[in-house]
């Protein structure tokens, strides 16, 4: 099976910034893989780099075994959809979709037979005759998609292609994408700023920053361990707390003032460190309550969400935990002011290596917003 | 209730005072409507005097003796068609604009498209100079070429060549600034994703860059053919005889001798010529770019299209 991708040290330099710092990257065939990160992570970059729109400052791109790094773009046997679509406004859907048929000496009933299929895979029939110009974004993105999937790349490489729809019609395309890439095993190489558009279709997703990838796992593991501060902010909401770690009978020790907490995963960084826990795996108990791993605090603030309230609680230790609480029809149980008892479970508790203010940094620079419509 | 309110309010309105009515905010701008018409008449009717007379029967410029077209072709010796000297002047116009068109449009193209792709020391200045013809003031700039021809080119001198080759130079920063325009609208992205088809670099050119830039070529050619049989200055400076006097020219030789309203006549050809070019520029940027994207990217191109023509207009 074709379709594996393997960057080695693969670097980009525009100007004096390092924009794909020398990247090791396998991408078995078949996989969807997702590169997520905020502008100006080196994502996109990275994908042009594989399509050939721009030559490498050192490493190589190998495909199939094939060092890529002298094929000019059109001998590249991988394809991109672009995130502005880039169809050509002065051909029908039809002549769009068969455009790179020709360079694959491909013609003929043949032709009009795969041309067909592709439309038909990504549901645009009946649109064959239209002009790009006539049809709506969402309809676009899907021609671009068949352009390129017509030419059975083993790659397919995709630049945020759902970056310019609105939010509904991204859910419905999300899904239709995955549907295809499982259907047709292609291997898929996604760049999006979206987390949720990662976590929905990715096998395994790389999660960049600055030109590196920060860390590359399923999307499961990212959100339950992730590596750093960044990427558990980039990734969900995350309660970051500077504690000092040492390893401990079951598990490992963090000490946070005067308080100790236990933490179940084995083999944690020690030393000054950083603990995580997501903010729904926080359980709020009443004041007083008794065991391991709870510490008082007081109600500061509570923001009713709908579904759920993000109840902010300061502990005594200065650190302020929020806290998911699930709006399950009854009254609001915390108002402001109101002391309570936070229980952070050991078996939900991570601990990142580093420095607490290094933590909030990292975590500053994954919340920041992203401009729209750059990647 | 509803029924009887209606009628009282339109009686109501009635009854509004012409003081209330003309600072109403919400009535038509009546006043910027008339100051436009004043200004079309006013800049319009020295124009429609002049091709009036252009079909005079008589031989005045000045008082009105019925109509012919005598002065076109009618009249044997002194008609546009057969004096000898407005019809050289009127072929001598007609071939350097058909000439500057065919050498400046594809010029300007390749301009362009270098400009566009250039990144690097040197491509900022390299773009605003390409521009500065088009603020140059034509005096300075017809000095510049003549004593070009006359000293260090010597060996093409002045004449037909001279002139073309004058008329290209101005005339290509027009080509460049339509087609540039239209390559930005275009985008980068065309041309990769055309690539990453698998399009070999000179088929990206064929099947994709040259179709969509078909449009702002059809224009570039119409515009630069307007503007140089528009030129008097260049033409002027850079002309070596009696054969190589173009239309404006001639008229602004003949104005100050003995005018006839063959004159008029030629100069209503001339008008006629550069607005058919106008028109048709225009009609087939607009078919040609018909269809693309609720004709959003069109109207845009079509802008920096007129911005050009008013620049070729104050020239």
């Amino acid at each position: 099976m074709s379709g594996d991708i393997r960057l080695e040290e693969l670097t980009k330099i525009y100007g004096d910034v390092l924009a794909v710092d020398a990247i090791d990257l396998h991408i078995p065939p078949g996989e969807f893989f997702t590169m997520l990160g905020p502008s100006g992570c080196g994502k996109t970059s990275t994908l042009r780099l594989i399509a050939g729109f721009e030559r490498p400052d050192g490493g190589a791109v190998i495909l199939d075994g094939l060092d890529f790094l002298r094929t000019p773009p059109h001998k590249r046997n991988v394809n991109t959809v672009f995130q502005s679509y880039a169809l050509f406004p002065h051909r029908t859907v039809e002549q769009n979709v068969a455009f790179g048929l020709r360079y694959k000496r491909v013609g003929g009933d043949e032709a009009r037979r795969r041309v067909a299929d592709a439309m038909e895979l990504v549901r645009l029939g009946g649109m064959a005759d239209r002009r790009p110009g006539q049809l709506s974004g969402g309809q676009q993105q899907r021609v671009a998609l068949a352009r390129a999937l017509v030419l059975e790349p083993p790659v397919l490489l995709l630049d945020e292609p759902l970056g310019a729809l609105d939010a509904r019609l991204r859910v419905d395309l999300q899904v239709e994408l995955k549907r295809i890439q499982e259907q047709l095993a292609v291997t898929f190489v996604y760049v999006t700023h979206d987390q949720d558009e990662a976590l929905t279709m990715s096998d395994r997703v790389a999660v960049m920053r600055e030109g590196r990838i920060e860390q590359c796992a399923t999307p499961q593991e990212l959100y339950e361990e992730p590596a750093t501060a960044f990427v558990a902010n980039f990734l969900g909401a995350a309660n970051l707390i500077p504690v000092a770690s040492q390893p401990g009978v079951r598990g490992t020790e963090l000490a946070l003032g005067s308080f100790r907490l236990r933490c179940e995963a084995e083999g944690a960084p020690h030393g000054e460190a950083v603990a995580m826990i997501r903010p729904e795996y926080v359980r709020l108990e009443p004041h007083g309550a008794e065991g391991e791993n709870r510490l008082p605090g007081m109600v500061e603030e509570v923001v009713y969400l709908g579904f759920h309230q993000d109840v902010r609680v300061r502990l005594a230790t200065g650190a302020l935990v929020r806290a998911d609480v699930p709006n399950d029809g009854e009254a609001p149980e915390y108002q402001q002011g109101d002391a309570v008892a936070v229980h952070l479970r050991a078996r939900n508790l991570r601990v990142l290596a580093g420095d607490g203010e290094r933590a909030v940094q990292d975590a500053q620079a994954a919340a920041a917003p992203e401009p729209a419509g750059t990647a | 209730m509803s029924a009887t309110s209606v009628p009282a309010a339109a009686a109501k309105k009635e009854r509004v005072s012409l003081r209330e009515r003309l600072s109403n905010p919400w009535g038509r701008p009546r006043f910027l409507a008339i100051t436009t018409w004043v200004y079309i008449a006013w800049s319009l009717i020295p124009v429609l005097l002049a091709i009036r007379f252009a079909f005079n029967s008589g031989r005045s410029r000045t008082s009105l003796q019925g109509w012919s077209l005598r002065w076109f072709w009618q009249d044997p010796t002194l008609s546009v068609f057969h004096d000898p000297t407005l019809r050289s002047a009127l072929e001598q116009s007609l071939k350097l604009a058909g000439l500057a068109m065919l050498i400046a449009t594809p010029l300007g193209v390749g301009l362009a498209l270098g400009l566009q792709r250039w990144r690097g020391r040197g491509s900022g200045t390299a773009n605003r100079l390409t521009l500065l013809p088009l603020v140059t003031p034509e005096l300075v700039f017809a000095v510049g070429l003549f004593l070009l021809f006359t000293t260090a080119f010597s060996f093409i001198g002045l004449g037909t060549t001279a002139q073309v080759i004058g008329h290209v130079t101005f005339s290509v920063s027009f080509v460049v600034v339509i087609v540039r325009g239209r390559l930005q609208t275009i985008g980068g992205d065309i041309e990769e994703a055309a690539a990453d088809l698998g399009a070999p670099p000179w088929e990206v050119v064929r099947r994709v860059l040259l179709p969509l830039l078909l449009p702002a070529i059809a224009a570039s050619l119409l515009i630069v053919f307007a503007l140089s049989i528009d030129d008097f200055v260049v033409s002027q400076y850079l002309a070596s005889g009696a054969d190589t006097t173009t239309v404006p020219m001639r008229i602004y030789a003949q104005a100050r001798a003995a005018p006839t309203p063959a004159l008029n006549a030629l100069a209503t050809l001339m008008l006629a010529a550069t607005l058919l070019a106008l028109v048709l520029a225009y009609a087939v940027f607009r078919v040609l770019t018909r269809g693309e994207r609720g004709g959003r990217s069109a109207l845009g191109q079509l802008a920096s299209l007129e911005a050009t023509i008013d620049a070729g207009g104050t020239k």
